[in-house]
């Protein structure tokens, strides 16, 4: 950056070197921004849980919570059963904020666990993982999963592969009956938005 | 007419060019002005769109999902000058992208540097601005967008035309203006220029400038100019009258001074005349009285009545010198060519008979026959080769000369002689009647010799002039105009 500033700095005393400096100095930079590079060129290919991660973590952002549930001090984020993500997830909130709150995971086992949580990833191979869901709206907690028929049981997010990229679908209803509001950008992004009730008295 | 227009084109060209130079000022300032606030503008307006544009990518951004990004970038057609736009991840990949045209993709791509949020450059021929998009106070990528600049060049073409267009009017303008003015004060100025002119050439002052209404310059200029010409045309009147008056009065005058001149010598010839009888009375009684009485007067008495008779005789010569010069002075002339040198050579003749003692010795050039009273001429040559015969007697050898010479383009006769000369100072007198030089115990003659030589000259149209001095001789020069005409008298 220095050295940009620095090429620019002697640029501007003329013009012509300017022109010159032009094609010598940003062609090089376009060619590099153009060309969309092998993510491995450069560092390893995020790993499905990776996205996964990034995603549930993201999703935080765009949600907006009932008075009761957003009171608490941090974000917190939760693993029903097994935490598939390896690390990741750990990754990805370190030191990050949701919304002004500071990120804290928490693994959950049981069902009776999951007051206090903000974001609640449902692993679907937990055999209980039905009545978290069931649990999880009553406390306003939005429920993230990837079990193939997680939205049609009660789940709000559901991740999905499209051509080989992760994507995700949302049941608008069961978020509105669980008094979640979901940001149109969120919805934007989404792969599809599953919603029986006309969207009205949403944001 | 170059001249005519000069004060008017001036004028012309001098509001042409001041209201030009005005108008390429104004226009210049304006565009200036303009280029400034529509860049600002620009500016402005497409930050506006990019942090719009920015805060609608960032799901797009956050969930990998470049179609929904080109989707809010699509929303960039409205606005016509943006050619193309994209979003860049946080590490400057292409994430998405859009273009107006195809072919329309930005290719050198500036970078923020690190803590700017937004920033821009002008190129050539478009506005780059690029602005961070940020999400809970991490930067997540980047949108820009490429603007062009054409329509500040539409802008300055439209400008132009105004220009020029308000140009060709105001220039219009000038010039009714200073045709307005032409007529109001260079026109005066042109018209005092003519007038002056034409002035000058006729020379008639009665001309005058239409009186101006106003107080301007001009109207002074115009006003001082026909007050000169009122003055200069006085003084002219003044003048011609006073030469008139004085040709007049000359006129008159030489009317008196020739009927004076014609009483005085009608009264001198009758008073001659007249005086004759008389005279030849006395001369003839004095003459009985001393033939029949002589003898009882006693000698006393003779010597008396020969003294009466002797003055009665030179009283009838004087008469009969008047008598002759009043002849010369009245006499008609009758012009013919007369030969002055054979006329000469027979007078010499005569002399030389008359008084066969004398050695004189003539020299008598042949002179250029000229146009004359023979009888006239004959008395004018007798007397002065009778004077200078006359003026030798006292010279034991007397020389007498006459010849003819050129002298300022004019043929002058002259008769000298060696004999005894006069007074240069005065010769003046010399041609006047009565008046004599000499004792007439030295030289005898009646004083009217010269003077009737001097008229019969002046008939012919010449003058005469001398020269001498006492002992020395004199030279009589005389000139005849050639086909001389008598001078009314």
């Amino acid at each position: 950056v220095d050295e940009v500033k620095a090429h620019l700095n002697t640029a501007f005393s003329s013009v012509k070197r300017w022109r010159r400096l032009n094609t010598a100095f940003f062609y090089p930079l376009f060619i590099l921004a153009m060309c969309d590079l092998p993510a491995s060129a450069q560092s390893p290919r995020p790993t499905e849980f990776q996205v996964k991660a990034a995603y549930l973590y993201n999703f935080g952002k765009f949600v907006r919570w009932p008075e009761s549930v957003s009171a608490g001090p941090v974000f917190t984020m939760c693993v029903f059963g097994d935490d598939p993500f390896g690390g990741a997830l750990q990754q990805v909130t370190d030191g990050q904020k949701v919304n002004g709150l500071s990120v804290e995971l928490r693994q959950v086992t049981a069902v009776d666990e999951i007051k206090g949580c903000r974001v609640l990833f449902i692993n679907g191979e937990e055999p209980g993982w039905r009545s978290g869901i069931a649990t999880a709206k009553k406390l306003a907690v939005l429920t993230v999963g990837d079990a193939p028929d997680f939205l049609e049981r009660g789940g709000m997010i559901q991740f999905v592969l499209v051509a080989n990229r992760v994507r995700f679908e949302v049941n608008l209803d069961a978020a509105r009956e669980a008094g979640l509001q979901l940001s149109a950008e969120l919805l934007k992004v989404a792969a599809k938005v599953v919603a029986q009730n006309p969207p009205g008295g949403q944001r | 007419v170059i001249n005519r227009r000069s004060i008017s084109a001036r004028v012309t060209m001098m509001n042409l060019i001041v209201s030009g130079a005005a108008l390429m000022l104004a226009c210049a300032g304006f565009f200036a002005y303009d280029q400034v606030t529509f860049r600002e503008a620009l500016v402005r307006t497409l930050s506006a769109q990019v942090q719009i544009i920015g805060s609608n990518s960032v799901s797009a951004l956050l969930f990998n999902d470049p179609e929904s990004a080109e989707n809010t970038l699509s929303a960039l057609r409205s606005f016509r000058n943006v050619a193309s736009a994209g979003i860049l991840t946080a590490d400057q990949h292409v994430f998405a992208t859009y273009t107006r045209n195809p072919g329309d993709e930005i290719l050198n791509l500036p970078v923020l540097t690190q803590g700017q949020n937004e920033a821009y450059w002008f190129r050539n021929t478009h506005l780059v601005l690029m602005r961070a998009i940020t999400s809970e106070g991490r930067v997540v990528g980047y949108v820009y967008v490429r603007a062009e600049l054409s329509e500040i060049n539409v802008r300055m073409r439209r400008y132009a035309l105004i220009a020029a267009a308000v140009l060709l009017l105001s220039l219009l303008l000038a010039l009714f203006v200073s045709r307005a003015f032409e007529r109001g004060i260079t026109g005066r100025i042109i018209g005092l220029a003519d007038m002056a002119r034409r002035v000058s050439r006729e020379r008639n002052y009665s001309l005058r400038m239409p009186a101006a209404a106003d107080s301007t310059e001009v109207g002074v200029l115009v006003e001082s100019f026909n007050a000169m010409l009122q003055e200069v045309q006085q003084r002219d009147s003044a003048l011609q009258k006073a030469h008139d008056e004085l040709e007049l009065r000359v006129q008159e005058r030489t009317r008196e001074l020739l009927s004076a001149n014609r009483e005085l010598e009608a009264f001198s010839y009758s008073v001659s005349h007249d005086l004759r009888g008389p005279i030849d009375a006395l001369n003839g009684f004095s003459y009985v009285l001393l033939q029949q009485y002589g003898g009882s007067l006693g000698p006393g008495g003779e010597e008396i009545v020969g003294h009466i008779r002797t003055s009665a005789r030179r009283m009838r010569e004087l008469i009969d010198v008047l008598l002759n010069l009043s002849r010369v002075t009245t006499s008609t002339m009758h012009l013919e060519a007369v030969d002055l040198s054979a006329m000469a050579r027979s007078i010499a003749d005569e002399l030389r008979r008359n008084e066969p003692s004398r050695q004189v010795r003539f020299s008598i050039a042949q002179t250029q026959p000229v146009q004359g009273d023979v009888r006239l001429l004959r008395i004018a040559l007798e007397n002065l080769l009778r004077n200078a015969w006359k003026y030798t007697s006292k010279h034991a050898s007397a020389d007498i000369e006459f010849g003819e010479k050129q002298e300022h383009g004019r043929t002058v006769f002259y008769v000298k002689d060696n004999g005894a000369g006069f007074n240069p100072k005065l010769a003046g007198q010399l041609f006047q009647p009565f008046q004599r030089l000499h004792n007439a115990e030295d030289f005898q003659g009646d004083g009217i010799g010269l003077a009737t030589v001097r008229r019969i000259l002046s008939r012919h149209g010449g003058e005469i002039w001398a020269e001498g001095a006492p002992e020395q001789g004199a030279t009589f020069y005389f000139t005849i105009a050639a086909g001389s005409s008598d001078r009314p008298r």
